[in-house]
């Protein structure tokens, strides 16, 4: 096993800040769409807390973008541009999840400091993280002074069109965060990847007859 | 003795009391009236007004006529025709609120009146002839209660309403009047406070008491005022009526087809539908309680079947600016037409949608199902590997690279 540095330190305090934003979002959300149902903090406070927790999360979405818009990290979004390429590494992928890790086989994807999302992995969060989190993070600003935001509010086509997107997007992430922790639980242990989002260093095999990860891997502690 | 033919008399085709005024009287009037009327009938709207109105307007158009009081202040006794024309007591006639007034002895060489303030108080007695229940209400009201209490800021009805150019306003633009400062109170502690002023009546939260709805108001969107209906050309509650068949109140799918009809020959839809949250009775919006005791819990409405949300009504203003209402099914406000006939109306938990509901709990459902069934798998992939293989543990590679 070899130690790759992954994930530098802005992306780790990014993540960890969005999981446990993303995490007291959804509950506070949850508190404020069902308060006939759930009585734990009263819907006033779960606003003013979901309002806060959301600018900071606001916040922390910068923190993101201008770390991979100055970085050369910023590689590790750049998409696959051929489509039979992206659409093979895809299908292996979804044969591997779906079938090759119950009969023990290795990751196809093997990660490196500026590949470390596998083909799936890297679609996903292109939508996610250029498309869904700003949708998710403009319509809260929205719906948080409609007032204010009356012209933009209608630009969307009316307020209903706005919380409705906001919710059904709420509806996604809370999918994605039970089903994320699990897919992190995949690594060469359970916690590799867990450790690794702490520490920066994934653990990778090494390769017969070269660096882990080819070429484009920089070494350890970049 | 001057008289209205009935006591809210809107009927002006009987005109019982212009029999009653003597011969010498109405020459008078007449007279005055020649002299006063470019400034009492200046525009249409006094021309409409029947006859014994207009005569009351021959002196009362007068601009700065004045009573002096007993206390040294001073009564106005001008009326402005114009607006009295326009408001909604048009059809009512003056000695519907006057009947004291005796037309041979009018007007009174003396009538000592201590003060403006006694004055109102005494007047407000006359909308009570015909506001009984509003005037019921009212007396259990934080203004009544300051009223008796002599407080000089106290309301009386005159004090919200005026008094000749009484105009259906929102109850809103009624309060803000006195009560200027309520918005900058509110947005202390009410997060969207001005939004909440513009879809929430004042008395939905200050009236505790009283039965509240949503009144879903037809709203012009290229004009951005509410779409009136003009005098004897009423469609809505006709259209609304033919619509619902069933008679149940209109449902998600009639309400779009009387959108839709309102909407005919338009490039791109113009009248769409605002939801306000209304006192079920304007009567019931006299009922005011003291400021500690108005709604102040948020989830009063922001509730799935909080009480607002459970009665529906579609709206129109009427030709006299009065709402003219046709009931409407409480499905309407969250069902999945919802997006397509209510984009402007939202609140959160009241319009909650079951699909949206139903969604999410698919997503949590899903979102368990997939790690434990997929780890499931695994486990017994594993041990039958392991079996197989005589007890190696399968490959642990993998990624998930964030």
């Amino acid at each position: 096993m070899q130690k790759v540095y992954v994930h530098p330190l802005p992306v780790r305090i990014w993540h960890w800040i969005n999981a446990l934003g993303f995490a007291a979002l959804i509950l506070t959300g949850v508190q404020i769409r069902y308060v006939d149902l759930f009585d734990v903090i009263s819907f006033k406070s779960a606003i003013q807390l979901h309002n806060w927790i959301g600018f900071v999360l606001i916040g922390n979405f910068f923190v993101w973008l201008l770390f991979y818009l100055f970085s050369d990290k910023i590689k590790v979004y750049h998409p696959e541009l051929s489509p039979l390429k992206h659409f093979r590494g895809s299908l292996r992928q979804l044969q591997f999840y779906g079938y090759g890790v119950f009969r023990g086989e290795p990751n196809p994807h093997h990660v490196s400091a500026y590949h470390k999302f596998n083909p799936l992995q890297s679609m996903a969060y292109q939508i996610i993280m250029q498309l869904l989190v700003p949708l998710q993070l403009v319509t809260g600003v929205l719906l948080w002074d409609l007032n204010l935001f009356g012209g933009a509010v209608n630009l969307f086509g009316g307020v209903r069109v706005v919380a409705t997107v906001h919710v059904l997007l709420f509806i996604f992430f809370t999918a994605f965060i039970l089903v994320h922790p699990y897919l992190a639980s995949l690594g060469h242990t359970p916690l590799a990847h867990f450790k690794a989002m702490i520490t920066g260093y994934e653990e990778v095999e090494e390769p017969a007859g070269g660096r882990p990860g080819g070429d484009d891997t920089p070494a350890p502690g970049r | 003795m001057y008289m209205p033919n009935t006591r809210c008399g809107v009927n002006r085709t009987e005109a019982p009391r212009r029999t009653r005024i003597p011969a010498a009287a109405l020459g008078l009037f007449l007279a005055h009236f020649a002299v006063s009327l470019p400034a009492a009938a200046a525009g249409s709207a006094v021309d409409s007004l029947p006859e014994a109105d207009r005569q009351c307007l021959g002196c009362h158009a007068t601009e700065g006529m004045k009573k002096n009081l007993q206390d040294g202040g001073t009564l106005s006794l001008h009326v402005s025709g114009d607006a009295y024309a326009k408001s909604v007591h048009k059809a009512n006639g003056c000695g519907s609120c006057h009947s004291e007034v005796d037309i041979k002895s009018h007007p009174p060489s003396q009538r000592d009146i201590k003060g403006l303030r006694e004055y109102s108080i005494e007047r407000a007695q006359a909308c009570g002839q015909c506001h009984e229940d509003a005037f019921k209400q009212h007396a259990g009201s934080v203004h009544a209660m300051r009223l008796s209490q002599g407080n000089p800021l106290a309301p009386v009805c005159t004090g919200c309403h005026g008094s000749h150019s009484v105009t259906p306003r929102t109850a809103y633009e009624t309060c803000v009047t006195c009560h200027s400062a309520a918005l900058v109170a509110h947005e202390k502690w009410l997060p969207n406070a001005k939004s909440h002023h513009e879809v929430v009546s004042c008395a939905a939260c200050h009236a505790p008491a009283a039965l509240r709805m949503i009144d879903l108001r037809l709203y012009d969107t290229g004009t951005r005022t509410w779409v009136s209906e003009q005098e004897g050309a009423a469609r809505f509650e006709k259209l609304a009526r033919s619509i619902d068949a069933d008679g149940n109140g209109l449902d998600a799918a009639e309400l779009r087809k009387l959108l839709g009809e309102f909407n005919q020959g338009e490039a791109a839809p113009r009248k769409s539908l605002r939801g306000r949250v209304e006192l079920r009775t304007g009567a019931e919006a006299h009922r005011l309680a003291e400021k500690s005791k108005a709604v102040k819990t948020c989830d009063s409405c922001h509730r799935a079947g909080a009480e607002p949300f459970r009665n529906v009504t579609v709206s129109i203003t009427g030709p006299y600016g009065r709402p003219v209402r046709y009931r409407a099914q409480e499905t309407v406000l969250g069902g999945p037409l919802a997006m397509a006939a209510l984009p402007e109306f939202y609140a959160i938990g009241g319009t909650r949608s079951q699909l949206l509901d139903i969604l999410f709990v698919l997503a949590l459902l899903g979102g368990a199902a997939v790690p434990i069934g997929h780890l499931m798998v695994r486990l017994i992939a594993r041990r039958r590997l392991k079996k197989g293989a005589g007890g190696n543990s399968p490959g642990k590679t993998g990624d998930h690279g964030k």
